[in-house]
């Protein structure tokens, strides 16, 4: 197989900046529950200065065990690029001894929506069936107890846009949603309290063709089918944001990918994935900036309730604060509280990972605990990122919400508990 | 440290706050004392003996340098201040001879405690657990260490302490008293002593190696959320007084009082945004009257976002924390406002001869000109902007690390920072 090379440019002098502080390896939480995982400083600045491209051998095994949750990143005082370095790395360990067939599969969320769209049912019966998830584990090596996704049992989100298009608000504001493959093929309900949401507000919802922003291949060390991935979305997308329109996305490491991760890790900086980066939003940090401008609406009913709230370690690497809390907070009689937990330990498709999925529950644990903290009250909790709220679910055995959900409940357009738009 | 203090101090106050910071630091790095002023740049060879005395002279003899422009009194009030919020948050500072009172107005006198290497540093305040280090103290003293360990050498520490005129000697205990993993940093180990069981034991190893008489320094590993129960356990169970010494960064005195103060924050409402680095502003430009900072730009993965609010306090740091830049030619500027800086354009500028000139240099000495608000002042004492202030190592006329003020710096001015815009704020 060929090596993906890359120039190191964006990310690779960031090293030099370290300074052995190790306040990285202090917040890392992997490197807190296992030996299996050295730590930020050593598999990221330290290891790599003996890593360059086509070496025989990486120095290495451990960074295989950094989850990605970019805590060290956070962290540090003087810039470093951890977690890029340290996916880089991945991927170059991943181009010398080749990629699992698991890890091939689990970076296809595309791929395995569509196999499950086939026969949803079936499929979901075989994920929560015990004999199934043996074989999966023994064979494949995919954990056990990790909660998989369950397919839509009602259709993709794009059947239902299909089958709903007369229905939808035609305006001169106009945006475009960028709805990710989970919302395409396992929780369509959220696309729909998103496009709620935008059409209370007045805009009308282009939804132009799309793919996956390829963050499972990135994370799974394929790095040339993501490269394949996103130029696929820069052909399709590039047009949009080159007429000014808004790019707005409810699944955060989606719209993490198509800003930074895909164009820096794949060293794609050409003018059109600039462009496209720049026109990329996160959901609420879209409402944050209509609401600043004073053309949010406001028009709440009440909600009464605590809701413990989990901002994914894939939504602070977005680096804008936390919009969430600038908006939630508005409805009347939610006490929304905010988690400071550094990761839920599921990290996309790493708790699917039969030899991670301990390591994912005790990193979790922080986050576990303070939703058990906040009182038998509380019944549902809410996070920004899909595989997070899987992972929470299976851990703390509430439902767990995206925010946008609990907005469009708030303008009365959306059943919370039942997850379907109140006139559908 | 200058900026979380003034954010706690304007958070009290009932203004609302947010940080917005690049990444964790300074508190990270030192050893969790609080260092007022260790040297004097007339006099090198013997660290100072009354910090709150000396900073008096400093008003004439040093016109700009930030005690001055505070005058001690101001000084005296802060750390008064930092002093109350340290035991409210449960980790009490004390001063010289304070071991068995807390509240640091006791001598008066800085206190000599000693380093990873053996060495005595000077410093004003420091946790309750590094008070036995006290060099003004008679017991011999034991150094003990952990076998594997890294960055901590009791045998070095010992003998140094020795070659001081001091009864030292040390120790080795296993590694695996403090956990049962092979790769742990001292964040690691700390956390290992917050369960009760691994202490206790500890403790009792403690007591088997002490001779009567001794007092024991362990590396600054006693605990992290549960460092005051752990260490009075410790205390018990060994049976002799302990002290922490700090070891290199991570620095686990450092850190506990910065997790304790963010928790404090996050009570008072004021959110502590990490990873957000400070890029740029908009600003009106002062035009013969004082301009005013519009907004502070942070990068993001997109977009700069743009910070708004009602006053801004620079607490960025000088060149060890990101707050100047500089390029090959000697050029170095402010990073976030384009401030005007003391310090020279020229590379061939900014050091004197000789590396531990007592002078300092001019690199290191130069920084912010600000007035007696701790607001920006351009070469002719004109405030830049109306709403912007400064604290910490960003200041000029100081150079923190040469003279052990670090901590002093940033208490006094980042408190009295804060309180003028609390003033303003009012107004």
């Amino acid at each position: 197989m060929p090596m993906h090379t890359t120039s190191w440019e964006s990310v690779g002098p960031s090293l030099d900046e370290c300074i052995k502080c190790n306040i990285c390896t202090s917040y890392c939480p992997v490197a807190e529950v296992t030996d299996k995982f050295h730590g930020p400083k050593y598999s990221g600045p330290q290891a790599q200065r003996f890593r360059e491209n086509g070496q025989p051998q990486s120095p290495d095994h451990s960074v295989d065990y950094c989850s990605g949750c970019r805590v060290c990143n956070e962290v540090c005082p003087t810039g470093v690029r951890i977690a890029e370095l340290n996916a880089r790395a991945r991927a170059q360990a991943a181009a010398e001894h080749g990629i699992p067939l698991r890890n091939r599969l689990l970076g296809r969320s595309d791929l395995l929506g569509k196999m499950g769209m086939i026969a949803p049912g079936l499929a979901n019966f075989a994920m929560s069936n015990g004999l199934a998830r043996s074989i999966a584990s023994g064979v494949m090596g995919i954990s056990k107890g990790a909660q998989m996704p369950q397919w839509s049992t009602e259709g993709t989100f794009a059947s239902w846009l299909k089958r709903t298009g007369a229905q939808r608000l035609k305006s001169d504001k106009k945006i475009v949603y960028f709805h990710g493959c989970s919302t395409m093929y396992y929780e369509p309900y959220v696309g729909k309290a998103a496009m709620a949401v935008f059409e209370h507000n007045g805009f009308e919802v282009l939804v132009p063709e799309q793919g996956c922003c390829g963050l499972p291949l990135l994370n799974n060390a394929e790095f040339p089918a993501a490269e394949k991935y996103h130029h696929r979305n820069l052909e399709w997308l590039v047009p949009y944001a080159r007429q000014g329109y808004q790019i707005v996305g409810t699944s955060t490491s989606c719209t993490l990918t198509l800003k930074e991760e895909a164009p820096d890790m794949l060293d794609i900086h050409s003018p059109e994935a600039h462009e496209l980066a720049m026109a990329v939003w996160d959901m609420f940090e879209w409402l944050r900036e209509l609401h600043d401008q004073g053309q949010m609406k406001t028009d709440f009913q009440p909600i009464n309730m605590v809701l413990p709230y989990h901002p994914p370690c894939q939504y602070r690497a977005h680096h804008i604060g936390s919009p969430v809390m600038d908006i939630l907070p508005l409805i009347p009689g939610l006490d929304v509280r905010e988690s400071h937990a550094r990761c839920c330990g599921g990290a996309g498709t790493y708790v699917y990972k039969k030899e991670k999925y301990q390591i994912a529950m005790d990193v979790g644990q922080e986050l576990f605990t303070f939703f058990a903290d906040q009182g038998p009250q509380v019944t549902m909790t809410a996070c920004t990122s899909e595989t997070c709220r899987w992972h929470i679910e299976s851990a703390t055995h509430l439902p767990c919400r995206h925010p946008i959900e609990v907005l469009a409940a708030a303008y009365g357009l959306y059943d919370l508990e039942k997850r379907r738009l109140v006139k559908e | 440290w200058s900026g979380l203090l003034a954010a706690y101090t304007a958070a009290k106050a009932g203004l609302q706050v947010q940080v917005v910071a690049k990444g964790l630091g300074s508190m990270h790095w030192a050893a969790g004392t609080v260092d007022v002023l260790g040297y004097s740049s007339e006099e090198m060879s013997r660290p100072v003996q009354q910090p709150l005395e000396a900073i008096q002279g400093l008003t004439a003899s040093h016109p700009d340098h930030p005690y001055a422009l505070l005058g001690a009194h101001q000084v005296q009030t802060a750390l008064d201040a930092f002093s109350a919020l340290a035991t409210e948050l449960g980790l009490p500072y004390s001063g010289a001879g304070g071991f068995d009172t807390p509240g640091y107005s006791t001598s008066g006198d800085n206190m000599l405690l000693p380093s990873a290497v053996g060495s005595l540093r000077p410093t004003f305040l420091a946790p309750q657990a590094q008070l036995a280090g006290d060099a003004s103290r008679v017991e011999p003293l034991l150094i003990v260490g952990f076998t594997g360990l890294r960055d901590f050498y009791p045998e070095l520490i010992a003998e140094n302490l020795a070659k001081q005129g001091f009864q030292a000697r040390a120790a080795f205990l296993p590694l695996n008293l403090l956990t049962e993993q092979g790769d742990r940093n001292n964040v690691h180990l700390a956390q290992g002593l917050d369960d009760k069981t691994r202490r206790m034991k500890l403790g009792g190893e403690l007591k088997r190696l002490a001779r009567p008489g001794e007092r024991i320094g362990l590396p600054a590993i006693l605990g992290l959320d549960d460092h005051v129960a752990a260490f009075s356990d410790l205390h018990a169970t060994a049976g002799a007084p302990l002290f922490e010494i700090p070891t290199l960064p991570p620095c686990v005195p450092g850190m506990r009082l910065f997790k304790a103060l963010r928790g404090r924050l996050w009570n008072l409402g004021v959110r502590v945004d990490a990873g957000m680095e400070a890029i740029g502003a908009g600003t009106i430009p002062p035009n013969g009257a004082a301009g005013r900072v519009q907004w502070v730009e942070t990068a993001t993965t997109s977009r700069p976002l743009k910070n708004r609010a009602k006053n801004y306090l620079l607490a960025t740091g000088g060149i060890l924390g990101g707050g100047f830049d500089s390029d090959h030619t000697g050029r170095i500027w402010e990073t976030v406002f384009g401030l005007p800086l003391t310090i020279p354009q020229h590379r061939y500028e900014w050091f004197r001869p000789e590396f531990m000139n007592p002078a300092g240099h001019p690199v290191f000495n130069g920084g912010l000109a600000v007035d007696g608000r701790m607001q920006p002042v351009d070469s002719t004492g004109q405030v830049i902007y109306s709403n912007l202030w400064a604290a910490g190592g960003a200041l000029a006329s100081v150079d923190p690390i040469q003279q052990h003020s670090l901590e002093g710096i940033a208490i006094a001015t980042g408190f009295a920072a804060a309180q003028a815009i609390v003033r303003a704020m009012a107004q």
